[in-house]
């Protein structure tokens, strides 16, 4: 303690003699201590080899050789590399590792340092040992958003650093610097010359106090080029294999024997799917909670009927977990509004399954839109004319026609591009003809069908129906909750062009809502 | 909203005879001085829309101008000061309503508030249970070393189920506030901060600047972990609610949600996203990494339609602020709800407009403060004192009070009506409520008996007739006959519901004997009703028909449902009287429904397409009124093109089209001068039409070109495309 204390003070001395501007104002001392140079490490009392290979099952070579990559203490290392795929323990296995040969790091991750600047002032505040606070007015040890500048600045904090690491025993004087997810950089703005900088730092900063490591979920090939530097060590994190996930997933687990009986069952499946361990995780915490519930006493060993019991039970919750990417569970406290939904849901029609409903709200004006839109992207413009003809779009006549096998054919090979191609785009005054169209339809013919549109005895309703003066409020409305979307730049020129990006059953739905029968405007469907 | 303000106080001058005599040499400059005098031609129109329509307005046969014209000048201050009154009155009844809404929908929204929070409370419970941070690990940059599954960002997704987001601003702006009265750190970023050009630092610059101080230098996540381990920040949780997920940027918001998750540990933050649509939006806008970091949980909200009850309740049938509308505007509301807008803002939007109209058309409209105050139920004397021999007359000249032959006999009778109007809706809408408490069965919704309980030439009775019942279980047409509807449901009631609907009635109607006496004599069949159905053990499946017992029960059932269609009848009879068919009823009961469209529905488009035809009705110039179909060289240049381009198909000849407009300015030159010998009209109107010489070619192009580029602007033609470098395209059809 006694240590620290003294360490903290020079410090703070060496600091305010390097930074220019902001000083610890409040001599006052507040709770917030500020880091000193053992913050560098890990912190915590490092580990064992043992314990760091038992944390990592299936990952022992690729520890040992990272461990003989970066040699003995003081041994100056060429920059290393460690890639691939992501959730295959990378990060962790080289902070555990440093952890474990108690070596002084920095840490910087490019998903938090979201731009060059913060990049590097991160990297100097922790070589400064700076924290931001209120006090500092959370600013920055150094302000830094050049390279260059980044250069100087590190090389003068390195050397300090190591100056006081000669006198603190035991860890040596090199200093490591890591930098993860370095493949986020290459879509940074300028990314690929910020990239192109931290591959030749080694060569640049003429340090060899500096171990420079990057990890990235790209294999190397992708940042190859031209410039000359030294290229790094490699070191290959594969994916893990089957036995290595049942281990990983076994490590913290309270019942072994009953977990184990679990990943029997789900690991196989899920094994094909994915085999990141924080997608897997999360899947497998949900669905071993399901697993459990018919047992009363969770630390019971499973014998084989009720390992066959529970099975039966979980097997219907496990292929559509499979799909999912994105779970919404519903919480308790919700419970009752999801009754009234579903009475509500069941006020348009009593008949028809929930799953055919709409279950949000949106103005009948703003359905047949949707639908005009839907329709616009799916069928040829040529079609507009015969589809919406006076008769209203019961075009029979083309069905009725002849075709030959080979038109057919033909027809069929266009169908299937039209499918790669996706939903078409068209102008907007075509959605607008459309829209009067079928809505004009849709009032005439299916009203009296329809059940949430009201007969209406003024005319009122009748009238404001065709009224366009709140449709363009209600395509941007469209546009802003994603049906539609629009590309083009000038207003003025009206070059505007839209895509419909309503999936068929959602058009479907819609249409069903307002009684409107949009498979037969639907151009060979 | 309508601009109240717009309701200025000016005393009302003789200006409608100006607008009433159309020959006076200052026409020419109407437009700006009308526009003056029409907001100060008395407090008549909430918008001053325009010169076509308040001359429209004042020429039509309303009873206020009817009123109007015969008063002497003696009544001009008692005009102002009645106008001021009515004013102030208005902003009485409208902040009644408006408080009567908010309440409503902040009960709504009670309980999904506290849900969110006991959620986001058991959360942090929960992270914050998996051990605590040291400070130095809190603030340190790389990641504490646990499970995989710390990386989750507890989410709530919360569905507003209504495409559209105006409604729903005011909820989250409320749960901000709820949830920052609860202790939480809360932030709300928008779509606005989560633009592609801004990028993920837009919206960590965002939450910095709500959550740590206003001027950040770089929008760095340490800050946020530095700051929440500051001064016992770190015994909260962090909030952020984003209100509109569909319309953020999804690239961004992925970024942010990685980044945050990154930290979770360290800063527990709970997202709170707003999702209007179905709840797999956020799969469509964000990125797989981001959907696997989020641990969502779903909250709905009260659906558009359910809030529309609630406030229709809160507002008319609730003694609330005595102001009601009539059918037909019941009608108009309800389909623009439906049918055009669909957000309760705009409702509330709709229903402020209509109050105000009411309040600047109906003289008598004062009255209603009598009936915002609860406690005073009679007119005092200085009251009726404020009525003048004017208003008297206009009150005995209602075409509600003729209609019903009420001659104007004693001054006396008028608060004797008018007490009676103010009784009046209470036994009305605990029918009304009746009736929707049967129709929840059904799904019904209060918006729909409402309007359709409004009518009011509409015969309920004659659903009660026996041929009826037979008729209307044979074919289930006529979707608009809410009481039709509500019969037939009644009959397939089960008992429990039939008691529970007893047990709604009894409560609705504690207030007015009549009617709860009826009430009260079913409760003995329903008992028996009861005790069949115990007898049979199965009181909830009256389906099955297996046992006597259970005829047994069915019979009791029947008679009970008989006894209630009964008391319906009843009630319908007695006291189903729409406020329509009550004398007096103008008072209180807005009625305009075309002033009330016009207002609302600008028609933007439309009205330039008519105005560009018809220049000459905003214009008011002498020489275009009288023109007939032919194209004057004195018309706007602009309108003299768009009234050419008519006659075009969907693409123009610019060639052509200029040829023409040009034949229109440079044969002006002999009719003008025809036109001016034979007519002799004022100098004024010479001065205008005869403009010195034929202008330049160079002129003409110049004003063609920039009348085209103001049908560009317009929104009615679109430029030459490079195709076809000399055709432009008319985008507008129709007018």
């Amino acid at each position: 303690m006694a240590r620290e204390e003294s360490s903290k003070v020079t410090r703070r001395s060496t600091r305010s003699s390097s930074s220019a501007s902001v000083t610890v104002e409040n001599p006052e001392p507040n709770e917030s201590h500020s880091p000193t140079i053992d913050d560098l490490t890990f912190g915590e009392e490092s580990i064992t080899l043992d314990a760091l290979l038992s944390n990592f099952p299936g990952r022992r070579s690729q520890i040992l050789d990272f461990i003989r990559l970066i040699g003995p203490l003081d041994c100056p290392i060429l920059p290393i590399m460690v890639y691939g795929s992501a959730s295959t323990g990378k990060s962790s296995v080289v902070l555990q590792t440093l952890r474990h040969l108690n070596r002084p790091f920095v840490y910087s991750s490019s998903r938090t340092c979201y731009n060059p600047r913060i990049l590097f002032e991160s990297i100097l505040n922790q070589l400064l040992l700076h924290r931001k606070c209120s006090s500092n007015g959370y600013s920055s040890a150094k302000r830094c958003d050049k390279p260059s500048d980044f250069v100087n600045l590190l090389r003068e904090a390195l050397s300090n650093v190591i100056g006081t690491l000669d006198s603190a025993s035991g860890k040596g004087k090199m200093v490591y610097l890591v930098i993860d997810n370095v493949d986020l950089i290459k879509y940074w703005d300028k990314g690929s010359m910020i990239l192109q900088f931290l591959f030749s730092l080694y060569t640049v900063l003429k340090m060899p106090q500096l171990g420079i490591m990057l990890i990235s979920g790209l294999p190397p090939d992708v940042y190859y080029s031209n410039m000359g530097y030294t290229d790094p060590l490699l070191l290959y994190f594969p994916e893990y294999s089957e036995d290595d996930l049942r281990l990983i997933f076994l490590r913290n687990q309270a019942n072994k024997k009953l977990y184990s009986a679990f990943l029997d069952v789900v690991l196989r499946p899920f094994c094909r799917v994915t085999r990141r361990v924080e997608e897997l995780s999360t899947t497998f915490s949900s669905l071993f909670r399901k697993y459990c519930e018919p047992l009363d006493d969770l630390g019971v060993s499973p014998n084989e009927e009720m390992k066959r019991r529970l099975y039966s039970h979980l097997k219907p919750l496990i292929a559509p977990c499979l799909n999912e990417i994105f779970r919404v569970s519903s919480h308790p406290h919700d419970g009752d509004t999801r009754g009234e939904r579903r009475q509500k849901v069941n006020y348009s029609s009593e008949t028809r399954e929930e799953l055919e409903v709409l279950d949000f709200h949106m103005s009948s004006s703003a359905k047949y839109l949707l639908i005009a839109a839907f329709l616009a992207s799916r069928n040829p413009a040529t079609l507009d004319a015969s589809m919406f003809d006076s008769t209203g779009g019961m075009d029979n006549r083309k069905r009725k026609r002849k075709v030959s096998e080979k038109s057919m054919e033909k027809k069929e090979i266009a169908e299937q591009e039209a499918v790669m191609k996706g939903p078409g785009s068209f102008p907007l005054e075509r959605l607008l003809a459309i829209f009067q169209c079928i809505a004009s339809v849709g009032d005439s013919s299916f009203g009296e069908e329809g059940e949430e549109e009201e007969e209406d005895p003024t005319g009122y309703d009748r009238e404001s129906n065709n009224l366009m003066s709140d449709i363009l409020l209600q395509v941007s409305s469209l546009c802003d909750a994603n049906f539609l979307v629009k590309s083009g730049s000038c207003p003025l020129e009206g070059s505007i062009r839209y895509r419909s990006m309503v999936s068929e059953d959602l058009a479907l739905k819609v249409a069903r809502s307002l009684s409107f029968p949009l498979a037969k405007y639907l151009y060979r469907r | 909203m309508a601009p109240s303000g717009t309701v200025t106080d000016h005393p009302p001058s003789s200006t409608t005879d100006s607008f009433n005599s159309d020959v006076t040499a200052e026409n020419d400059i109407r437009p700006f001085f009308v526009l003056h005098k029409a907001s100060s031609g008395s407090s008549l129109h909430g918008k001053s829309i325009g010169t076509l329509k308040s001359k429209r307005r004042i020429e039509s046969p309303t009873p206020k101008i009817a009123k109007k014209s015969e008063v002497e000048s003696v009544e001009e201050e008692d005009g102002h000061f009645f106008s001021t009154l009515r004013l102030k009155v208005f902003e009485t009844v409208w902040s009644k309503i408006e408080k009567a809404i908010e309440d409503v929908l902040r009960d709504s929204n009670s309980k999904i508030f506290s849900g969110i929070h006991d959620w986001i409370r058991e959360s942090f419970e929960s992270i914050i249970s998996s051990g605590a941070l040291k400070l130095s690990e809190a603030v340190r940059s790389y990641p504490v070393l646990t499970q995989a599954s710390s990386k989750q960002l507890f989410t709530a997704l919360v569905l507003t189920r209504n495409l559209e987001m105006v409604d729903d601003l005011l909820t989250f702006e409320e749960l901000d506030l709820y949830l920052k009265s609860q202790g939480c750190h809360v932030a709300k970023l928008s779509s606005m901060d989560f633009s592609a050009k801004s990028g993920v630092g837009g919206c960590l610059r965002g939450l910095l600047r709500q959550f740590v101080m206003p001027t950040v230098d770089v929008a760095d996540v340490t800050i946020l972990a530095s700051w929440y381990r500051e001064n016992k920040n770190h015994e909260n949780p962090v909030v952020v609610i984003v209100d509109d997920t569909e319309r953020c940027c999804g690239p961004v918001l992925s970024d942010l949600i990685l980044i945050l998750s990154e930290w979770a540990v360290k800063v527990p933050i709970f997202f709170i996203m707003g999702v209007s649509t179905a709840h797999d939006a956020p799969r469509k806008i964000l990125s797989v990494n981001a959907l696997q970091r989020l641990c969502a949980s779903k909250f709905t909200l009260s659906s558009p339609a359910e809030r529309m009850d609630a406030v229709l309740k809160a507002v008319f049938l609730k003694p609330c602020s005595g102001f009601t509308v009539s059918y037909k505007v019941a009608l108009f509301m309800k389909s623009y709800f439906l049918c055009q807008d669909g957000t309760l803002t705009s409702f509330v939007r709709t229903l402020k407009i209509a109050c105000l109209q009411h309040f600047s058309l109906e003289p008598l409209s004062i009255m209603l403060e009598h009936f915002c105050q609860d406690h005073v139920n009679q007119l005092s004397g200085e009251d009726t004192g404020l009525l003048t021999e004017a208003t008297m007359k206009h009150s005995f000249d209602l075409p509600s009070v003729t209609r019903n032959k009420i001659t104007r006999s004693t001054f006396e009778m008028l608060p004797q009506f008018l007490s009676d109007l103010q009784r009046m809706p209470n036994p009305w809408s605990i029918v009304v409520l009746c009736i929707y408490e049967v129709g929840k069965f059904d799904k019904l919704r209060l918006l729909d008996i409402f309007c359709e309980i409004l009518d009011p030439e509409a015969h309920y009775l004659k659903y009660f007739s026996p041929s009826e019942i037979v008729n209307c279980q044979s074919h289930n047409s006529g979707r608009n006959n809410v009481i039709r509807r509500v019969l037939r449901k009644l009959r397939d009631l089960s008992p429990s519901q039939l008691s529970s609907m007893l047990k709604s009635w009894e409560n609705l109607t504690a207030e007015f004997s009549e009617i709860n006496d009826k009430v009260m004599e079913l409760h003995p069949f329903m008992r028996s009703v009861e005790a069949a159905g115990q007898r049979q053990g199965l009181p909830n499946s009256p389906k099955k028909h297996t046992s006597r017992s259970h005829s047994k029960l069915e019979k009791e059932v029947k008679a009970m449902t008989d006894k209630v269609a009964a008391v319906i009848e009843f009630m319908l009879r007695e006291y189903m009287k729409p406020v329509e068919t009550i004398p007096f009823h103008e008072i209180l009961c807005f009625k305009n429904v075309d002033k009330l469209q016009s207002a609302l529905l600008g028609d933007p488009r439309g009205k330039i397409q008519s105005d560009l035809l018809e220049s000459h009705n905003i214009l008011h110039c002498m020489c275009c009124s009288q023109r007939g179909t032919t194209l004057l060289p004195s018309m706007h240049d602009t309108s003299i093109l768009y009234t050419l381009a008519q006659e075009h198909a969907d693409v123009i000849n610019l060639h052509d089209w200029y040829q023409s407009f040009k034949t229109i300015l440079i044969s002006r030159n002999s009719k003008a001068k025809q036109k001016s010998k034979s007519s002799s009209k004022s100098k004024k109107r010479k001065d205008i039409c005869e403009e010195p010489e034929v202008p330049a070619e160079a002129l003409i192009q110049a004003r063609f070109c920039r009348a085209v580029m103001e049908l560009q602007i317009a929104g009615l033609i679109r430029m030459p495309s490079k195709r076809r470098p000399d055709f432009v395209q008319r985008v507008t059809f129709g007018s």
